[in-house]
């Protein structure tokens, strides 16, 4: 599903309908997933849909920029010590409309089909509401279906001294970067700062150098257009200190 | 003839230490400060535009009013001197007109200085839901003299910030999450561990009740007439109120779909047949009204007779 349309077009898979038609001297956008249906006109011809997935934070309501994923099991790390692992999080699936060549798209429709679920990761007087998601650990690249879940291969690194015991870790849509190719891929790293307190961030420069594209595994996965990237917020943390444990 | 009209400009009005004062100066000190304030509005209006998607309102117009009101003073006191007036001399007779002043203007310098410490104490910012005095509502503006609240019904209330800080207030929003709770009243015959187990799930499914902190559901209490089951769920504090109003419904709902309804007050009466006892307690009062009732027959009788 995931890829760019010139319209007149349409696409279903898993429950999903998405069109653009000519109604009269306009074009018609429409889509339909379960008993969720959105209409919506488009002035002006040339225009370019783009369907991708994007940052898991948009739907129900956006609420918070952050997205807390708690793992089945929880992983003890011995000081000083750096290890990967694959996890999976929520997709949502962003459409945009865009002019042919144009890098700054605009949103018009999102949805998900993952399961929608809230908490607060802290305390309840200081606290921050993170998008809760629960993932299994994995040692190597899962196959997911890349309309529900995609794949966080994620670097633990233990800069303390102490062992780290981690069942979770909170992450800032601002610096999160999808890719996308059959599956949908995330590069992330949490680094311990000490007994309670870690940083998460994502892997902004793509592993061969080339912005736009990252190749892992001998695939090459396009960069997908991010909501949150799109926002030229300015002063706005890339990365999450997580302050109240991991 | 225009020479001799703008020649005014330089007669002295009145001499101060610091040289005398012209009309020009005048005109000049009016100028610079009319200029000032309009530059200064015009800034402020385009420094909201650029930080409107950037700063939130509560953090940009503090900002904005502390970069506007302290540019003006600064302006004032540095064309002063324009004026006659000596800005370290009007220091000094400051703090003597100081003291007059405060006296005659205490309240307006009380709401003034309670604003200043609104502004940087920030008990409440703009957007807020507050409830400050007995009056609920939105904090729409924080100005220097009194706070402007935008009640639920849609009055616009203006409160003197003295008022707003030496009283009680209570922020809605102050925390990022709120818990709500409902007692849920089911018959003695339902299966409550199914009820608690059916609200769980429902409770599970719901995007905006919390995971953590986790909600509970628990029986409180046996009642007269049911079983009480106590749900508390936190929410977030942007949609406590919408979850809040719809959870109800739908857990009545879930709990009916699956055969628990929701209990009527109701007394069991157990009434007990002992056939032996009730026979002699009802022949007993006929013999005993009959003797009661004798005299009464008797006088028929003799009225008859």
């Amino acid at each position: 599903m995931y890829g760019y349309y010139d319209p007149p077009f349409s696409v279903e898979q898993e429950g999903i309908f998405i069109s653009v038609e000519r109604t009269g001297d306009k074009w018609t956008y429409r889509r339909t997933s379960g008993k969720d249906e959105v209409e919506k006109l488009i002035l002006g011809d040339g225009k370019r849909i783009i369907i991708n997935p994007v940052e898991p934070l948009n739907t129900p309501k956006e609420i918070t920029p952050n997205l807390l994923i708690e793992f089945e099991k929880t992983l003890l790390l011995a000081g000083g010590e750096k290890e990967q692992i694959f996890l999976t999080f929520p997709i949502e699936i962003g459409i945009f409309i865009s002019d042919v060549g144009d890098k700054n798209p605009q949103l018009i429709d999102v949805l998900s089909l993952a399961r929608q679920k809230f908490t607060l990761y802290g305390e309840v007087s200081n606290g921050v509401v993170c998008k809760h998601w629960k993932s299994k650990i994995y040692s190597a690249s899962p196959s997911l279906n890349p309309l529900q879940e995609g794949i966080l291969e994620l670097t633990l690194r233990n800069t303390s001294s102490d062992w780290a015991s981690i069942s979770k870790a909170v992450f800032s849509a601002y610096g999160m970067k999808l890719y996308y190719d059959g599956d949908v891929y995330m590069k992330a790293r949490v680094d311990i700062l000490s007994r309670n307190t870690a940083e998460t961030g994502f892997e902004i420069q793509s592993i061969n150098g080339e912005m736009g594209y990252l190749v892992k595994d001998k695939k090459i996965r396009k960069e997908a257009f991010g909501v949150y990237g799109l926002r030229m917020l300015g002063l706005v943390p890339l990365k999450f200190y997580m302050e109240w444990g991991f | 003839m225009i020479p001799q009209d703008i020649g005014f400009l330089g007669h002295e009005l009145y001499s101060t230490s610091l040289g005398p004062v012209t009309p020009g100066n005048l005109i000049k000190f009016v100028l610079v400060l009319s200029i000032s304030i309009i530059l200064l509005r015009v800034l402020t209006i385009y420094l909201r535009r650029v930080l409107k998607d950037r700063v939130s309102k509560d953090v940009g117009e503090p900002i904005l009013k502390l970069l506007y009101y302290g540019t003006l003073v600064i302006v004032f006191i540095s064309i002063l001197p324009l004026i006659g007036i000596d800005p370290s001399g009007f220091m000094l007779a400051g703090g003597v007109a100081g003291i007059v002043i405060g006296f005659a203007t205490q309240n307006i310098v009380g709401n003034l200085v309670s604003g200043s410490f609104l502004m940087f104490e920030r008990p409440i910012k703009i957007g807020d839901q507050v409830e400050v005095n007995g009056i609920s509502g939105f904090v729409t503006d924080i100005r220097i003299i009194s706070t402007y609240i935008r009640t639920h019904d849609g009055l616009l209330v203006r409160i003197p910030n003295q008022q707003v800080f030496t009283t009680n207030i209570t922020n809605t929003v102050g925390h990022p999450v709120r818990r709500f709770e409902y007692t849920i009243r089911i018959r003695y015959s339902d299966d409550a561990s199914a009820a608690i187990w059916l609200i769980n799930d429902y409770i599970d499914k719901e995007p905006f009740a919390l995971r953590n902190p986790t909600p509970s559901v628990f029986v409180n209490d046996l009642g007269e007439s049911s079983v009480n089951i106590i749900v508390r769920i936190w929410a977030p504090v942007s949609e406590w109120f919408g979850l809040k109003t719809s959870l109800l419904l739908n857990i009545k709902k879930i709990l009916e779909e699956n055969g628990i309804e929701i209990s009527y007050p109701q007394r069991v009466l157990h009434i007990k047949s002992e056939p032996e006892k009730i026979q002699h307690v009802i022949e007993e009062p006929k013999e005993q009204q009959f003797i009661e009732n004798e005299p009464v027959l008797n006088f028929e009788e003799r009225v008859v007779n």
